[in-house]
């Protein structure tokens, strides 16, 4: 009797430890789903066949920074505008000398990132001229927390991440601002490096 | 009495610990050492740089007697130059920056830029220091290195931010050069 209701006992204990255990996964799950912050350093095996390679971070306390010290001239004063509530700007670029240095498979680790149900993708241009840009916003209920850009041509890979309230409008009023290249989103043409 | 040599002493322990500490903080010493261990070089002094008659002597010298410079805080300057030693390493960049990284445990990495094409590398950190923020800027071309750390003011590193590629050449020049006198 004793050995049964010892065992009945080890069998809720373990029950409850997986149920425990479940509820954890489920949480990291749940803010991992919702962290607009997307992981680049799958990429970094690029860099040794890269010609350059560009890795700039701007954390939430450096735009926070950014924010209280830029000036009051009205150009400044429209960039304090543009990065208000922005909780970091992540720009991953490499460059390479010749065609065929990267396979989907090495994009596909970004994308599945972005294939999750809080992001969605707002433009996915493609051409076999002038490569391809998708572009992807992270909402978290009514606010979108988060923006992602990944652009490829055939010898560059650019993987844009900005958290925090930023939409395409402000996107391309940063280009060329904080280590965020120019991608032609506003109707300019991107510039190309020589 | 012996309370007073006891608080003496105790003093003279703690002072004779405040050195020890400060190397211990060293990052700038650290990351001169990196390159050396790293690259088989080793940087020169500033009385090597006056007695080859360079420019960059002049330049260091006055760096050390702390005039103002435009951007990085007066006497907050400390330059290291490798000139004229080999730098081309090229399958060594990833294993350079993982260094660089562990070195600077605590200091964020805001830009990092390798060219292997061009054999050049740059790595800009950044550390708060009270008001102030440290800034650490390494500059790696196939002949050359130099290693620049600076104390900016908050405004000024909010104003070099929104161009990061070029904060690193707009410093190291700043603390390097000395025409504004």
């Amino acid at each position: 009797m004793k050995l049964l209701s010892r065992t009945l006992l080890k069998i809720a204990s373990l029950k409850l430890a997986a149920l425990a255990g479940l509820l954890v996964l489920g949480a990291t799950a749940t803010a991992m789903a919702q962290n607009p912050r997307i992981q680049t350093s799958q990429l970094d095996g690029l860099t040794a066949k890269a010609s350059e390679t560009v890795d700039v971070n701007i954390d939430e306390s450096l735009m926070a920074l950014t924010m209280k010290f830029l000036g009051n001239d009205d150009d400044e004063k429209k960039v304090k505008e543009l990065v208000s509530g922005l909780k970091g700007i992540y720009v991953k670029s490499f460059e390479f000398e010749s065609e065929g240095q990267y396979t989907e498979a090495d994009l596909e680790s970004i994308r599945s990132q972005l294939r999750n149900p809080a992001w969605s993708r707002i433009i996915n241009a493609r051409s076999k001229k002038d490569g391809s840009i998708e572009v992807y916003l992270m909402h978290t209920g009514s606010q979108i927390s988060g923006l992602a850009v990944l652009a490829t041509e055939l010898k560059e890979i650019t993987v844009i991440n900005i958290v925090g309230p930023v939409d395409l409008e402000k996107l391309t009023q940063l280009e060329g601002e904080f280590g965020i290249p120019e991608l032609g989103l506003g109707g300019t043409k991107p510039k190309r490096k020589n | 009495m012996k309370k007073s040599i006891a608080i003496s002493l105790t003093a003279l322990a703690l002072l004779s610990l405040v050195p020890v500490t400060q190397a211990k903080d060293d990052r700038f010493g650290d990351v001169v050492k990196l390159i050396e261990q790293f690259y088989h070089v080793k940087h020169q002094g500033i009385p090597f740089l006056a007695r080859a008659g360079l420019k960059t002597a002049t330049t260091v010298a006055r760096i050390s007697g702390g005039p103002r410079r435009q951007i990085a805080e007066a006497g907050s300057v400390k330059v290291a130059f490798f000139d004229d030693q080999d730098f081309r390493s090229t399958s060594s960049y990833a294993g350079f920056k993982s260094s660089m990284n562990a070195v600077l445990t605590g200091w964020s990495p805001l830009i990092q830029v390798t060219s292997p094409k061009e054999e050049e590398q740059t790595y800009i950190y950044l550390r708060e220091a009270g008001e102030k923020f440290n800034v650490m800027v390494v500059t790696i071309e196939p002949r050359e290195a130099c290693v620049v750390q600076v104390n900016l003011s908050p405004a000024n590193l909010a104003k070099l931010m929104r161009n990061p590629d070029e904060m690193g050449n707009t410093i190291t020049v700043d603390a390097t050069t000395n025409d504004r006198e």
